[in-house]
């Protein structure tokens, strides 16, 4: 790895203000999962590593309010697999943190850092991205607030300026009213990188909104406006045709893991599984309140 | 060099507070600063857990935390684990249930399931699964890993290690616990990589992104002015003409000459006082290239107007070369059936959980090599040969390899780096990275074009095969690899016609080599393949077929040549059995069946020197290495019951070719028969001497007295021969010492240098149910059997027999090499190429063996450590094929493969 300066801002501010004045590229530390290995194959390039895990603010925290669900600070995989808040009220991000790569790595891996890091293949971004999810950022001009699918504005490029950085994630929700289910594809049964993955949520409205992963660039959310997916009375062929005609917006390429046929098919696949869970559980949760 | 910083860490219960560079890793810190080297590196990317260890409670992948992170936590090691001399519960277990093999992976392993334990005391076995599923154990220890966390739980029976038979007291044939075992659990283990040897230099090789590639020029200015840097090192500075070697064919460079031939061929080298300033230092050289058209598959290899890859080679082509075997008159036959398919086998890497890495002090008048080699005579003798030392000048201190598999047989950067420490006039190490190992070394592909003849019932009337090795651009051993292969290529059945026209094909990619199975399951897997699509067409059973056509004892596979030397149809009926081939089929799942047979070891030497001391205790010379199949265990088991010793008496030396005769290499099986029996007769010479010793210490002739295994009988009386000697080698004031040797002539006239010493056989069978929606195989029974004459230690032939299955699975159904039209390879690494994790196992993983005393070894055993690599292919394509009528004729039998065949079914 090639040497770099390292420091420890203990504040929000301060690690704005490291941002604006480091000399040379300066990258921002949360569990290092995707940066340490980004630096010793030197895809990123980094002068000065900023490590946010000892900003005060960025102290992990999952609360719940009326209408949200807030995750604060360095949330890790590991806590949000086992949260109960997120189980009760989001099981689909409980199943996307459960897959994020191993113990070890659960252990390590921030929510933050896997919507920052921007990879198409990020498995909570998915799942984020069709609850509607928004990241809060901070910065010079102060703080501010954005939906993750404008955050995320391509293959590793997020949305924010200089001396920004994101400290929360908002899932807004009503309770006992959604329904999510999360579903991935990968080349083996242990920790593996997604070939495709996605998120189905029944939201209280009734309508199914899928983001699809490992699709495109960025996270694509198509919503079935017809509302005939969580109409009990749609036959099987109708909800196949449905699908069919949102996966057909996804648009994914060919590389080193799959076929942009193998992703399509398996997105439809997917597609199907998920929404049938994610209604049993919308159902269940009804029952619930 | 650069700035560091002060941190404070408590490391198992230890305060320290030391300088650090921001830029280290945790894993460094501790291996390099705290000198705590349990902790191991193999992927560099959170894949592989080789590094795992606690901070602040929680499990981490050590390579991925930065030191200075850990400012103010606590950490637990692996050295922290054992209480003293105590071990937990964890690493005993990890013992007794042979979940042990070369060990590099049981630090991490040992991490995760300590944790988990800590976690949830009664884990279900997912929980197992999903726990230990970030540590990778090439060796394929999983299995007896789930045994072990369930002992240690106390959900499974404890299990006492046996220190020999309860009557007899003998250690043949019992369980005995892993020589080495307990500094493997504790991370005390010294591999190549942990050793610190004054003065070292840190060398990392200089490569391109490209295959074929002229060099234009390289500036090492930049490089150079990094402080720290102490030399670059590149073609010029090294002997003209640039000198080559190679185990058989000596046509590889010390670095590239003038042009790459392979993406990864190092084109410079850059030394440095450490690694991550040779490193980075390396990323500043500018090489300038233009990259050459490569071949670097079959058809363009053998375009007609393909570029060379071996210019100066006789053949105007590249095939190396081709070979011709068969018998009877395959054109002739009418066969009721011919099946005619073409069937691929892709490259694929060794992945030993330890990268390679070398250590060389050299001198002009010798050098000392440092090499988990796994034939460290070999490398004496090649280093021998390019420096123009005596033998004796050059001592190879071969560390246990942390996973061989063939990946570690010949010498590769060795010489380089003895080159590099001659001019440096200090000890220079290069340790690769996976990435580096990946581009080192690999298995050939192949493409096998193969028509077969049955008869109506299924018998097999001729076999007519075309089979082509993909092998790299320096020959290696890969040209033995086809002719062994295919020499055998028709199975271990009664072929009555054959025809193998097989051949060896130049690439610009990395050398093929060795590789558990040496050329035997690329064309078993089209082979036995071809025996299910006969099946199929004429609606026969694939069990029956196979016993319809199997060599029984004595019945030659191949003409005029060593028939077979085991109860074959025992162990596939044993599979059968084992598998359930005859219960009623769940809805939805498939079986299949394969066997596989490979040729043994055919010649070679091994010496063994046995010291047998005035207090019975023994020490054992043998030139073996032991790379995880546990060499040491059956070693000192035999020399334990040659003197009836017990086993903690024993201790055996290796791999110091100063101090340990000669034996020709570890390979093919070969160690247990070729070695056993060398040191056997070791012991047999120190028995004739202990006999001696009795006639002159009782007075009596040699009639009256009678050494037998292990024993002495005096006037009727009997005494083991360990108390014998503690009573009357006293008297002489010394030891006995015993030389033995197994010797298998070379003969000139055979295809393969002389018969086999023994064949390997196996026989596989799956149960498997299949998501026709996602391709996904759920595999819910694996079993293998194997015939292996006599298991000495029956755990660690299962070891063995598992760890071959597992890596069968692998190439099975997910490992390949991919690489771009360029010939650069895409997926190097532990993030794009799979191998097995617990979680990929089967839901139920057996091993059977067959015993009938008949092998050449030492109680008649034979070597078993590739069997259930051979045919685990297409026991599982004819499971598959059974559950969805698909049929796949490529490998990996990938989820997206058996899709794609499942759509145009
Ligand atoms: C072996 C392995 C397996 C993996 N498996 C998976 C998987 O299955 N699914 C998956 O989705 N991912 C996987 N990953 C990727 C990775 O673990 C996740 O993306 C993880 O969530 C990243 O979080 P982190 O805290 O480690 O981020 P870091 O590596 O610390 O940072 C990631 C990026 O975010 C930036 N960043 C960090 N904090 C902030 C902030 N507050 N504001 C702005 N930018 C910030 C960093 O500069 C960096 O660019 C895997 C990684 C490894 C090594
Ligand atoms: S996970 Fe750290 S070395 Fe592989
Ligand atoms: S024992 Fe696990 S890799 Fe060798």
């Amino acid at each position: 790895m090639k040497p770099f300066q390292y420091s420890c801002p203990a504040s929000l501010q301060e690690a704005s203000e490291g941002l604006i004045h480091a000399i040379g590229d300066v990258r921002l530390l949360a569990g290092g999962t995707d940066l340490t290995v980004g630096l010793r194959h030197g895809h990123f390039q980094a002068d000065t590593v900023l490590d946010l895990k000892r900003v005060v603010e960025m102290k992990p925290k999952i609360t719940a309010s009326q209408n949200e669900i807030v995750l604060s600070g360095f949330v890790a995989m590991t806590a949000i697999a086992q949260s109960d808040l997120i189980n009760r009220h989001f099981q689909a991000l409980a199943e996307a943190a459960d897959v994020v790569g191993s113990r070890q790595i659960r252990n390590r891996a921030t929510l933050i850092g896997n919507i920052c890091n921007a990879s198409p293949a990020a498995d909570t971004v998915p799942v984020l991205a069709a609850c509607g999810a928004s990241v809060d950022i901070f910065g010079p001009q102060g703080a501010r607030s954005m939906p993750v699918t404008a955050f995320i504005q391509g293959n590793r490029k997020i949305a924010l300026a200089v001396g920004e950085l994101v400290t929360a994630v908002r899932l807004p929700f009503k309770n006992g009213q959604t329904g999510t289910a999360f579903g991935r594809i990968t080349r083996r049964r242990g920790v593996d990188l997604a070939t495709v993955n996605l998120c189905c949520h029944i939201g209280a409205t009734g309508l199914a909104t899928f983001a699809f992963g490992a699709a495109s660039p960025r996270p694509l959310v198509v919503t079935d406006t017809s509302g005939m997916l969580c109409d009990p009375n749609t036959t099987e062929d109708q909800i196949d045709a449905v699908i069919d005609g949102m996966v057909a917006q996804a648009k994914p390429i060919s590389d080193v893991r799959a076929s942009a046929d193998y992703r399509v098919a398996m997105l439809k696949v997917l597609a199907t599984r998920a929404l049938a869970t994610a209604l049993q559980r919308q159902r269940e949760a009804l029952a619930d309140v | 060099m650069y700035e560091t910083m002060t941190i404070s860490v408590i490391v198992n219960g230890t305060a320290y507070t030391c300088e650090v560079a921001p830029h280290v890793t945790l894993l460094d810190f501790l291996r390099d600063t705290l000198d705590l080297k349990g902790a191991k590196e193999c992927c560099a990317v959170g894949e592989c857990g080789a590094c795992t260890l606690k901070v602040a409670g929680e499990t981490v992948n050590s390579c991925l935390f930065l030191a200075v992170e850990a400012d103010g936590c606590e950490i637990e090691t692996i050295e922290g684990v054992a209480q003293g001399d105590t071990l937990s519960p964890v690493q005993d277990a990890f013992l007794t249930c042979g979940a042990v093999q070369c060990g590099f992976c049981i630090p991490g392993m040992v991490m995760s399931a300590e944790d988990l334990m800590a976690q949830n005391g009664a884990p279900s076995e997912t929980e197992v699964r999903e726990a230990l599923s970030g540590n990778l154990c090439r060796c394929g220890g999983y299995n007896r890993m789930f045994d072990a966390v369930n002992v240690a739980s106390g959900h499974a029976e404890e299990v006492k290690m046996q220190t020999g038979h309860a009557d007899t007291g003998a250690t043949v044939g019992t369980n005995a616990v892993r020589a080495g075992g307990v500094n493997r659990v504790t991370g005390h283990q010294a591999f190549v990589a942990d050793l610190e040897i004054d003065g070292m230099v840190h060398l990392k090789l200089v490569t391109l992104n490209a295959a074929r590639a002229e060099i234009i020029s390289i500036d090492i200015a930049a490089a150079c002015a990094v402080p720290g840097v102490l030399d670059v090192i590149t073609a010029a500075d090294l002997p003209d003409p640039m000198p080559r070697f190679g185990p058989v064919f000596k046509d590889r460079p010390i670095m590239a000459d003038g042009e790459t031939q392979y993406h990864g061929e190092p084109v410079a080298v850059v030394a440095a006082e450490d690694k991550d300033i040779a490193a980075y230092a390396a990323s500043l050289v500018k090489v300038d290239y233009e990259t050459l058209p490569a071949v670097t598959d079959f058809a363009a290899a053998l375009a007609p107007d393909a570029p060379l890859v071996q210019p100066n080679a006789e053949a105007r082509s590249n095939i190396l070369k081709a070979r011709d075997y068969g018998w009877g008159d395959v054109d002739s036959v009418n066969a009721a059936l011919v099946v005619d398919n073409r069937y691929s086998f892709p490259m694929v890497t060794h992945f030993a959980i330890e990268p390679h890495g070398f250590i060389v002090s050299a001198k002009p008048d010798g050098m000392t090599i440092w090499s988990p080699v796994q034939h460290p005579y070999l490398l004496q003798k090649i280093m021998a040969e390019l420096f123009d030392h005596p033998l004796s000048a050059v001592r190879v201190l071969a560390a246990d390899p942390g996973g061989g598999f063939g990946g570690k047989q010949n010498p590769k950067f060795e010489p380089l780096v003895a080159y590099a420490s001659l001019r440096l006039g200090r000890p220079c190490r290069l340790i690769l990275t996976l990435e580096e190992t990946f581009q080192a070394v690999r298995r050939a592909a192949a493409d096998v074009h193969i028509r077969t003849g049955f008869a109506q019932d299924g018998e097999i009337l001729f076999q007519d095969i075309k089979s082509d090795y993909l092998i790299g651009a320096y020959v290696d051993i890969a040209e033995r690899v086809m002719t062994k292969g295919n020499y055998l290529g028709c199975g271990p059945y009664r072929v009555k016609n054959a025809r193998v026209h097989a051949r060896a094909v130049l690439s610009h990619t990395t050398p093929s080599t060795a590789f558990r199975g040496f050329g035997t399951p690329q064309i078993n897997w089209a082979v036995e393949s071809q025996i299910d699509a006969g099946a199929r067409a004429l609606g026969l059973d694939g069990l029956n077929i196979r016993l319809r056509n199997l060599a029984g004892r004595g019945d030659e596979v191949v003409k005029g040549d060593f028939p077979a030397d085991g109860d074959w149809p025992a162990s596939v009926k044993m599979a059968a059995e084992m598998v359930g081939w005859t219960d009623p089929l769940p809805e939805g799942r498939g079986r299949g069946i394969a066997v596989g047979v490979k040729s043994g070891a055919t010649t070679g030497l091994s010496n063994s020197t046995v010291r047998l001391l005035a207090d019975g205790s023994v020490i054992v010379y043998a030139g073996t290495s032991d790379m995880g199949q546990g060499a040491r265990t059956i070693f000192a088991q035999l020399a334990a019951d040659a003197f009836g010793a017990p086993l903690d008496r024993v201790s055996v030396v290796m791999g110091d070719t100063s101090v340990v005769p000669f034996d020709l290499q570890t390979s093919a099986s070969r160690s247990t028969v070729f070695m056993g029996t060398a040191l056997t007769r070791a012991c047999e010479d120190i028995q004739r001497q202990v006999l001696e010793l009795a006639c002159e210490t009782s007075g009596l002739s040699e009639a009256d007295i009678a050494v037998g295994n292990g024993t002495i009988q005096i006037a009727g009386e009997f005494h083991s021969i360990f108390d014998f000697v503690q009573q009357s080698l006293g008297k002489w004031n010394g030891e006995l010492v015993g030389t033995g040797r197994m010797r298998k002539p070379t003969d000139p006239e055979h295809a393969l240098g002389g018969t086999p010493a023994f064949f390997e056989f196996n026989c596989t069978a799956f149960e498997v149910e299949v998501d026709e929606a996602t391709g996904e195989i759920l595999i819910h029974k694996h079993v293998t059997v194997g015939d292996v004459g006599k298991a000495l230690n029956p755990l660690q032939v299962e070891m063995q027999d598992e760890g071959a299955a597992i890596m069968g699975l692998g190439h099975s159904v997910m490992e390949q090499i991919i690489m771009d039209d360029e010939g650069r390879i895409k997926n190097l690494g532990a993030i794009d190429y799979r191998i097995v994790t617990t979680k990929d196992m089967p839901l139920s993983m057996k091993t059977g063996m067959v015993e009938n005393q008949d092998g050449p070894g030492p109680y008649g055993s034979k070597g078993v450590s590739e069997g259930a690599i051979l045919c685990t292919a297409p026991a599982l394509a004819a499971a598959v094929a059974q559950a969805t009528g698909a049929v796949v004729h490529d490998l990996p039998l990938s989820p997206e493969r058996l899709w794609a065949a499942l759509q145009s079914k």
